[in-house]
């Protein structure tokens, strides 16, 4: 065994999961022993009696057995925001303090205490680890340690918040059978949809001859495909930022997303329109621009969003730079709702070709506004004006083209 | 934060009583230092330094051997042993309840008790110089015994 194998040894041994002597415990056999013993050989009493205590305090103790433990009663991972309360169980088997990182600070108790009321934050939505339960035992007068140990992580996932907007006024429906937003694809249903000129392909028993006979051309009617809406929320998790210019730089730590950032509020926003869309009976999809892989297809009911919900976690836990944003497979005639910063042109040239394929597309700005510009350097004022500006520009060309722009979300 | 405290209020008997029997400063200014050393590191070597200098400042000092000061020192040198030990395993901002400290307070006054005990012993023996050697082991074996009774126990 090498010295450094040697040394590394030694220093696991006075770590870690098992009993092993403190600092205090030489201290009072060496010094003790050293005191009583050199009173002794030199004739001072007063050596002796300073030593005695030292060497009592050895032979009342001994070294704890057993080993110690602390455990957590489990709290459901997927409760929502809040404040959730749990218990800690300190088993402290031989041990006579037990020292605890709680939430609120770190803990002595007696090792035999009852349980431990322990607090649990849950401030922000998406992945994260509940409770950690750091802790040590020591035994009488704190001579031998055990630990410190590290706790358990417990982690949960934290769903997206759901806000309820409010529904327009709406004709009434068999509730829970079928959608509110009719498709507007073209289909085979009694319901009016077009009336156009003729095309080649066209049956002949679609043929409006009333209209074919005032207009001297040959026109058909079109009418309504049998089925629900389909809406597709299109979230741009690439880039995630904040009202603080200065910032956009760098990454934010201590939470899935920066709160109020773009990202937050993108997937707060889909949360909320998919519980919407979801209630009134629309069929709902999740598309990531630049990963689709990430898709969640189209479905209906409570169990739908639950997925869409949790896919918008994934998503943003997988969020990050990419260069190419998309939309694949997108049902014929659905509803897209872009929900993006609009930092690029990328991303509004991709809801302008969505528009040109024929289909409804909303774009929602989530990048908060107005912009805050860096105060550390004198081009700050003039770089956040140049970004708002394009950004201005971005949307009103949107708008141009018939995408249906939010500027607030 | 409560125990490095306690460090501190055992160790000031110690500096004044050293300071009383010395001539200079000087013990005064390294019992300081020592003391704000154990504090702020009790699970260095401080606490060792500490009452290993004023266990040989004290049997060195003129004075009788079983003199006031010998007997406020000898539970204030306990003390710091004991406070400095649960220090050591409890991290500066650590709410410390007090039950925690209940059993080495208890073991605290046993130990006390015990060590006044022999000082007793040590009162009503004869000393002198031709003795002393027998006087001193007598203390030493009693100690032991004392030890291994208590273990029994």
């Amino acid at each position: 065994m090498s010295r450094a194998d040697k040394i590394r040894e030694a220093f696991a041994q006075s770590h870690g999961a098992h009993w092993h002597p403190a600092d205090a415990y030489s201290r009072a056999v060496w010094l003790g022993v050293g005191l009583v013993v050199g009173g002794m050989f030199l004739h001072q009493v007063e050596l002796v009696l300073f030593g005695v205590p030292l060497v009592l305090s050895v032979l009342l103790t001994h070294k704890p057995k057993g080993t110690p433990t602390v455990s957590v009663r489990p709290v459901p991972r997927g409760a929502g925001l809040g404040t959730v309360h749990t218990v800690a169980h300190v088993d402290g088997a031989d041990a006579e303090i037990a020292v605890v990182k709680l939430p609120g600070g770190v803990k002595a108790v007696p090792a035999h205490s009852p349980d431990l009321p322990v607090e649990i934050r849950r401030d922000a939505w998406g992945p994260g680890v509940d409770l950690r339960l750091d802790h040590l035992f020591a035994g009488p007068d704190g001579m031998h340690v055990y630990g410190p140990i590290v706790g358990v992580e417990h982690v949960r996932t934290i769903l997206p918040p759901v806000e309820h907007h409010p529904s327009g006024p709406l004709p009434p429906r068999p509730a829970g059978l079928v959608g509110i937003h009719r498709s507007p694809r073209a289909g085979d249903s009694t319901e009016l949809r077009d009336i156009r000129a003729f095309q080649p392909g066209d049956r002949l028993k679609r043929v409006d001859w009333r209209v074919t006979t005032r207009t001297g051309v040959l026109h058909v009617r079109e009418r309504h495909a049998e089925a629900d809406a389909e809406v597709v929320l299109a979230l741009d998790t690439r880039a995630d930022v904040g009202a603080e210019v200065a910032d956009w730089s760098s990454p934010h730590r201590g939470a899935t997303t920066r709160p109020g950032g773009s990202l937050d509020r993108a997937v707060r926003q889909a949360a909320s329109m998919a519980a919407g869309y979801l209630r009134q009976g629309d069929r709902v999809a999740l598309t990531d621009l630049s990963r689709p892989q990430l898709n969640v297809r189209s479905g209906v009911g409570r169990r739908h969003l639950m997925r869409i919900r949790t896919q918008l976690v994934v998503c943003v836990q997988a969020a990050g730079w990419s260069s190419y944003v998309t939309l694949r497979k997108l049902p014929h005639g659905s509803v897209v709702v872009l929900l993006s910063p609009f930092l690029d042109d990328d991303v509004a040239e991709l809801a302008v070709q969505t528009r040109k394929h024929g289909h409804v597309v909303l774009a929602i700005n989530t990048l908060p506004m107005p912009l805050k510009p860096d105060r550390e350097t004198p081009w700050g004022e003039v770089a956040a004006e140049m970004i708002a500006a394009e950004h201005r520009l971005r949307l009103r060309r949107m708008a141009e083209h018939g995408v249906a722009v939010t500027r607030e979300c | 934060m409560l125990i490095r405290l306690a460090i501190v209020l055992a160790a000031m008997p110690v500096a004044l009583v050293l300071h009383l029997e010395a001539s200079s400063i000087a013990p005064l200014l390294i019992v300081t230092a020592l003391t704000v050393l154990t504090a702020l590191m009790p699970g260095s070597a401080g606490a060792a330094l500490l009452i290993g200098y004023a266990a040989l400042a004290m049997a060195f000092a003129d004075g009788h051997p079983l003199r006031l000061g010998v007997l406020v020192v000898i539970p204030a040198l306990h003390l710091i042993h004991v406070t400095s030990a649960l220090a050591a395993v409890v991290p500066v901002k650590t709410k410390v309840e007090l039950a925690a400290l209940k059993a080495p307070a208890r073991r605290f006054a046993i130990v006390q008790a015990i060590t006044f005990g022999v000082t007793a012993f040590a009162a009503v023996i004869p000393s002198g110089a031709e003795i002393g050697l027998v006087e001193v082991l007598g203390l030493g074996a009693l100690t032991v015994v004392i030890g291994v009774v208590a273990l029994r126990i």
